[in-house]
């Protein structure tokens, strides 16, 4: 692909637009320093952009009433998980009513793509995407996120509530 | 031999054949759950219906015989109907249990659904509970929720094991699978009831939530548990073997295994195996390379029968590796040593000739009868009691033991590796790694080898029936198989790595374009 070049000698004469963009810079700048409200760009990290509390970002293992996980490690996420970066190894729980639960699941966020597939498999409301998005870390960081992590960790003060209740559920004959 | 037409395909079957028999010779679809061909025909989940030409209503396929020019069909509207309305009585009271059950996967109601699914369901009324994860004994747990009531499970117990365990109990929608006041379902064909079980109402205590369904591959294989050699497909993934089942042959197995088949995948997986070479005594071992250990063997074995002759050299074999393993180390021995110092190692001669009627021998190795060949074939006579009194007189410089792959079945196996220490020099190849093989008192190297699920050969079962293994997992790089080490004492360089890089596949992309990427 060649650059296309208007013909003619004005072409050539550069200077004009260089002063046309040095006088927009100047422009925004003052604008900048006496309206910093309005300023598109922020001071990150002092001063951060606030996502809407729906945007899917990191994931967040929903709990029961009790506080025990909700995940029935059905597996379902995994099996959708396009990255396959979630890893479940599943138990017998003691109590028959619960029958099988996780007693590890793992997901190895810098593998995730964010793609929302595992929220939208899960059938008991277990897995979700939460809002936090900034999980930086320093060499030796775990990025890969267990239970501890996913259900309890502190942003989430004491766990998530699930939508799904299987007692509700056996009430009402399902 | 009646003639019938099935979904406009002329059939000719032989007299008594059922409709649905026809329909399988046929291949063509339809959908059952009661009904199993090496069971009894008991007709009640009413699924089989098919439309016959000249009859007002429908009929079960599996309980009606085909006649003389009858003109059958199971893809007409009114056959669909019915089998879906059948379909939504199954699943009034069939929990929505799918994520934590096992059969989830490889589930018939789930398969049906899909197809005649009513998906808008009609009920109003609650679903009846019924008791979840009862206890039915050590192998198997039921869950009556799930269960259709096809009966499967109590005919199998009826007609095939002759045990009698499992009932049907109560009436109506209370109708529940169980045992008569809760004694165990302990006999060892019971999981048998699992395979046959077309939802999960019965699961498999030793697979229940190891693995999901999707996530295993499986291959056709065969059962190194005895000498029947029971056609079995075994369920894989990159970490191993996670469980066994049976397949189809009319002339081994019918359609059945025993439970102490269905614990083969164990001894493959990488906890109990030996997972490199190692030489040492009495509990002090020192790891090694492959191609080390194979030349140790090779001037061991000359520098004995240059020094003494080739009788100071001997082999053990056992009944647990293939024909061409065999046929391999014998004609090595026989073929370059000159020797006929070769041994069967008989695992449990209390209890080798046992049979239990249906399908479990007390020769529990796979390959007797390819051993036994082998051994007929070079002229091999010599009886156990010859190396017994040649170990004890000191005479054996070099022995080498192809051991067992599967240590269980070897009850006397710390007596018999003591016996072994009296050697001066023992090679113990086997895959499995054992506290027997660690407390050899004399100077000893073990030599991984590799299990039926890794190699391919032929396994001769007690009828004389050859039938072939395939490889599915590699779970140790660096086992050998006796073939190999075979050729690795004869003086053939054996390339580790040929088979791999034979078996890895082109990347077309690279080729076609060229280059990299």
């Amino acid at each position: 692909m060649s650059i296309v070049k208007k013909p003619g000698a004005i072409a050539n004469w550069y200077l004009p637009g260089i002063f046309a963009g040095m006088w927009f810079t100047l422009v925004t700048m003052i604008r900048n320093i006496f309206n910093q409200d309005k300023m598109i760009t922020k001071n990150y990290p002092e001063d951060k952009y606030e996502y809407s509390p729906r945007f899917k970002g990191n994931h967040v293992l929903t709990v029961k009433k009790d506080g025990s996980l909700r995940c029935t490690a059905c597996m379902l996420c995994a099996t959708a998980c396009p990255a396959d970066c979630i890893k479940i190894k599943a138990s017998e729980h003691e109590n028959p009513a619960v029958e099988k639960y996780p007693i590890s699941y793992e997901i190895d966020i810098l593998r995730c793509v964010y793609c929302g597939y595992c929220e939208e498999a899960c059938p008991v409301d277990a897995v979700r995407m939460g809002p936090e998005w900034q999980t930086p870390g320093l060499a030796g960081t775990n990025f890969s996120y267990d239970i501890q992590h996913l259900a309890y960790r502190a942003q989430l003060k004491g766990g998530v509530l699930s939508r799904v209740d299987d007692e509700e559920r056996h009430k009402a004959g399902i | 031999m009646p003639k019938c037409k099935i979904n406009g395909q002329e059939v000719e079957v032989e007299a008594g054949t059922t409709i649905i028999e026809a329909f399988k010779k046929l291949d063509s679809e339809i959908a059952h759950y009661c009904y199993h061909p090496g069971l009894s025909v008991a007709g009640v989940c009413r699924l089989c219906m098919v439309e016959i030409e000249g009859n007002p209503r429908l009929q079960i396929a599996c309980n009606t015989v085909v006649q003389d020019g009858m003109v059958i069909n199971n893809n007409s509207e009114k056959v669909k109907e019915t089998v879906k309305w059948g379909l939504d009585f199954h699943l009034i009271n069939h929990p929505l249990d799918c994520p934590i059950c096992d059969q989830a996967g490889e589930c018939e109601l789930q398969i049906q659904y899909m197809k005649f699914g009513q998906y808008d369901p009609e009920m109003a009324e609650p679903k009846v509970k019924k008791n979840k994860v009862v206890d039915l004994g050590s192998k198997i747990v039921l869950d009556s929720e799930r269960c259709i009531l096809c009966s499967r499970c109590v005919r199998f117990t009826e007609e095939v094991s002759k045990t009698n365990e499992l009932g049907i109990f109560n009436r109506g929608d209370r109708s529940e699978i169980g045992t008569f006041d809760g004694k165990p379902l302990e006999n060892d064909y019971a999981v048998n009831t699992v395979d046959i079980c077309p939802v999960g109402a019965l699961t498999s205590k030793d697979f229940r939530f190891r693995q999901r369904v999707w996530y295993l591959k499986n291959k056709e294989t065969v059962c190194p548990g005895c000498s029947t050699g029971c056609n079995v497909k075994s369920y894989y993934n990159e970490e191993g073997l996670f469980r066994v089942k049976p397949r189809q042959n009319d002339e081994v197995n019918g359609y059945w295994m025993c439970d102490k088949g269905r614990d083969t995948y164990k001894f493959v997986n990488k906890e109990n195996r030996l997972l490199e070479p190692k030489v040492g005594q009495s509990g002090q071992w020192d790891s090694q390379e492959v191609d080390g250990v194979m030349s140790v063997m090779s001037t061991k074995i000359d520098d004995a029968v240059k020094s003494a002759g080739s009788d100071k050299v001997a082999l053990v074999l056992t009944g647990q590796y293939t024909s061409e393993e065999y046929a391999s180390m014998l004609s090595y021995f026989v073929g370059h040593l000159k020797s006929k110092n070769v041994y069967h190692w008989v695992n449990n001669p209390e209890s080798f000739d046992e049979f239990d009627g249906l399908l479990l021998r007390g020769d529990r190795n796979p390959n007797t009868k390819g051993l036994l060949n082998g051994l007929d074939q070079h002229g091999i006579t010599a009886p156990w009691s010859d190396l017994e009194t040649k170990l004890n007189a000191g005479d054996i410089e070099v022995l080498l033991v192809a051991g067992p792959e599967d240590p269980s079945v070897f009850p006397t196996l710390t007596e018999k590796v003591s016996l072994f220490s009296k050697a001066k020099n023992l090679f113990w190849m086997s895959a499995a790694k054992t506290e027997a093989a660690d407390s050899a008192t004399t100077k000893t190297w073990q030599i991984p080898l590799k299990t039926y699920a890794e190699k391919e050969g032929t396994f001769v079962n007690h009828k004389g029936i050859e039938q072939k293994i395939q490889p599915m997992v590699n779970i140790v790089d660096c086992a050998q198989t006796l073939s190999e080490v075979a050729s690795a004492l004869s003086g053939q360089k054996v390339d580790h790595l040929g088979s791999l890089v034979k078996d890895r596949k082109t990347n077309h992309f690279i080729n076609h374009h060229g280059g990299g990427l």
